[in-house]
């Protein structure tokens, strides 16, 4: 192979390897806002929940059923590891409420999230604590349990924190058989957050360089195809 | 042994000039949501979309400067431009994922950005519920790009003439011909999609607002849904996916979505001319219905058995669409993917494993081996018993139809036959690949390759934004290969061997 054909083949690694090099660089260069969201949740009932075989009659639910006591503290990590075990309990479960309060006949639908984004780090925005996907419950708020609450977590925004009590459905048969919890209590652990999230310069910087370029690079390129 | 040629400069500057088309396409689509993000408030997303559009359209420029040539494009050309494009386009189109400041890796970022032009819909997001409106946007307008065909899209907009485009748009795993011309052909996938998008959107506006969203939520949910459900993409603007929405309607307007998704756009075109009885003869729709309906009843058994629901409608509302999420590679989910091994037991989500390797049909939107592959394999397997059977002299013929009546042939049943074992190869390659990290058991690490392989984006729970990195990395080659069905990165690969070994031109 010659070192022309060589260099012809080296440019396009060369380019796509300067893109991610000059992204990263820049996503490392975000500004970082220190801010205290974190809160002190109780810790679940169980330390831990081990993942179930999803058989009928298995026995590490039916180990876990018999442990368990009502009104125990429980995460959702837990609950989508055993469902079974909890299936039927009252439990009581904290979380940030999230997206928006779905109103419906009797009451209203609500993501409630208890992943470090609501209870320790807080929304990924400012900081770089990755802790992976959001988890949470759908929970169902009858009327007269939701009206307090103000603050649904959004981008920017960090939702009410709310301690629920309610009875967890492995298969709800009013929810077409999903995950939910029906809530019977509701308390506001803390009223939701607005975040900052200050403008990045040195990306705006970059931004504006870079389209300078691009309406150089296309007159260029206009320029050379009217020639043709 | 025949030599191959070694391809010269002119053929590298062909190839990067028609890549620089592609990201031509690519840039003016994130100038989209960076208009989105100006009209929401979302500064620095906006700022991230016009650096990723920037650099797009710097190459695009460059290359529109100095690599003109006026040689003819010719098959192998097309081949490698495909495949090299869907790779710089995951590459380009990573750009505002990594700046966002929500994927820890580049890796993760080219992940999320493969997986959304690809239409697998698996993702590696951290922190998804709190990401701005635009970003999540750009998402999904990915994925419609990816569903599309974006080589194609974007020469169908950027390209006068159709006779040269042909090897991309075969290349691009799109091998039904509709019309005569392949941009008029090209130009008639997005006309539909576009009628899709008007009624879809109106459809599942009316059922969010039914389900007690607000206009400006309920539209913003709709755009982002439609654009994952017909072209089978599988995103979600909440982490909860369907099970978010707590509502039968849209649940079911989703489904004709998926299926209108994963329908061929050869039937479409029998549809939009007004001939369903191409749609009742096809191959590929006995084919799906057939296997459709035998994985319904092992789906249903299995959830019986394992205890899982108590009502039609539970099965119906969770089994029955994952089941079409499955069968049109949409991977919209309506369980948290962990309880289809907690909670499922065995058969059923074997049954769903079945669905996600056979996929969809082929030139649709979907992923998978496709269902015309499997008909063939089958008539295939039932005309050898027949010649078994038959008295030696007879003469035995086998007919399919796909829009019209077909003989069946040896190169046929070879290519089809190929292409199924390189799936099969590649599903068992995803799942020795996840059990080498020694954190997943066979169920797992079969299910997810599966369904990565296939495009499909259903999870199990291995695609994590904190699993291996060695693991996302097959997993990003895996989504690549299954979308272009082999043959153009093979041929890629070839092209590589021949720069290396091959003869020069005369």
């Amino acid at each position: 192979m010659n070192t022309a054909m060589v260099r012809l083949l080296l440019v396009p690694v060369a380019i796509l390897a300067g893109v991610l090099s000059l992204a990263w660089w820049l996503a490392l260069s975000a500004p970082v806002v220190e801010r205290d969201v974190s809160l002190d949740v109780e810790p679940p009932y169980f330390e831990s929940v081990p993942r179930c075989s999803g058989e009928m009659n298995d026995p590490v639910a039916a180990s876990l059923r018999n442990q368990f006591a009502v009104n125990g503290m429980v995460r959702s990590q837990q609950l989508f590891n055993c469902p079974r075990a909890f299936d039927g309990f009252t439990v009581r479960y904290v979380g940030e409420i999230i997206g928006e309060l779905i109103p419906r006949r009797g009451g209203v639908w609500v993501q409630v999230n208890d992943d470090a984004y609501a209870l320790t780090d807080g929304p990924l925005l400012g900081h770089r604590n990755f802790s992976g996907f959001n988890t949470g419950v759908a929970v169902w708020l009858p009327d007269g349990t939701h009206e307090q609450l103000q603050t649904v977590g959004r981008h920017q925004v960090r939702g009410d924190i709310i301690a629920i009590t309610g009875t967890f459905l492995r298969a709800d048969p009013n929810d077409g058989g999903g995950l939910t919890i029906r809530a019977s209590t509701v308390e506001v652990m803390a009223d939701g957050v607005l975040l900052d999230d200050p403008l990045n310069r040195r990306q705006l910087t970059v931004a504006v360089l870079l389209f300078s370029g691009a309406a150089v690079a296309l007159t260029a390129g206009q320029l050379a195809r009217r020639r043709r | 042994m025949r030599m191959v040629l070694r391809p010269g400069p002119d053929d590298l500057k062909l190839i990067g000039f028609y890549l620089g088309k592609v990201l031509l396409g690519l840039g003016l689509i994130m100038l989209i949501p960076a208009v989105v993000a100006l009209f929401a408030g979302e500064t620095n997303a906006a700022i991230t979309f016009v650096i990723g559009a920037s650099l797009c359209l710097i190459v695009a420029g460059l290359s529109e400067a100095t690599l003109a040539t006026s040689r003819p494009l010719t098959w192998a050309h097309g081949m490698v431009i495909v495949a090299v494009a869907w790779l710089a386009g995951a590459v380009f189109a990573a750009v505002p994922f990594i700046l966002s400041g929500r994927f820890d890796t580049p890796l993760a970022a080219v992940f999320e950005a493969m997986s959304a032009l690809t239409t697998t819909g698996m993702s590696v997001i951290h922190d998804l519920d709190h990401t701005p409106l635009s970003f999540d946007f750009y998402r999904h307008l990915l994925q419609f790009a990816g569903g599309q065909g974006i080589v194609i899209v974007v020469l169908s907009l950027f390209v006068s003439g159709g006779a040269h485009a042909g090897t991309l748009y075969a290349a691009e795993a799109r091998d039904e011909r509709i019309l005569p011309n392949f941009i008029r052909t090209a130009r008639f996938i997005f006309a539909v999609a576009a009628t899709f998008l008007v009624i879809g959107t109106t459809a599942l506006f009316g059922a969010l607002m039914l389900a007690g969203f607000t206009s400006s939520r309920a539209l913003y949910h709709a755009i982002n849904l439609f654009f994952a459900s017909f072209d089978t993409g599988g995103f979600s603007p909440m982490q909860a996916s369907m099970a978010y929405y707590h509502s039968f309607g849209v649940e079911l307007i989703v489904m004709v979505l998926m299926i209108a998704g994963t329908l061929s756009f050869g039937l479409h075109f029998a549809l939009w001319r007004g001939d369903p009885k191409n749609l009742l003869r096809h191959l590929e729709t006995r084919t799906l219905t057939a296997t459709t309906s035998v994985f319904f009843v092992a789906l249903t058994a299995g959830l019986v058995l394992a205890g899982t629901y108590d009502s039609a409608s539970a099965v119906f509302r969770k089994g029955f669409f994952t089941l079409i999420s499955a069968v049109s590679s949409s991977g919209h989910q309506v369980n948290v993917g962990v309880t289809y091994l907690t909670d499922w037991g065995v058969l059923a989500p074997a049954a769903l494993v079945g669905a996600m390797a056979i996929g969809g049909m082929a030139s649709s939107t979907a992923g998978g081996i496709k269902a015309i592959r499997i008909g063939i394999v089958f008539k295939t397997l039932t005309h050898d018993i027949r010649r078994i059977l038959l008295p030696e002299s007879a003469l035995t013929v086998t007919t399919y139809t796909t829009g019209r009546r077909q003989v069946l042939r040896d190169a046929t049943a070879r290519s089809a036959m190929t292409v199924l074992l390189l799936f099969i190869v590649t599903y068992l390659l995803g799942t020795v690949a996840a059990l080498a990290y020694g954190r997943y058991d066979l169920t797992e690490a079969l299910f997810e390759a599966v369904s990565v392989g296939s495009n499909i984006g259903v999870s199990i729970g291995v695609v994590d934004p904190l699993m291996p990195q060695g693991l996302m990395a097959v997993y990003t080659v895996m989504m690549w290969l299954g979308r272009l069905e082999f043959v153009a990165v093979f041929a890629l690969i070839g092209y590589v061997i021949a720069i290396a070994r091959g003869r020069t031109h005369a």
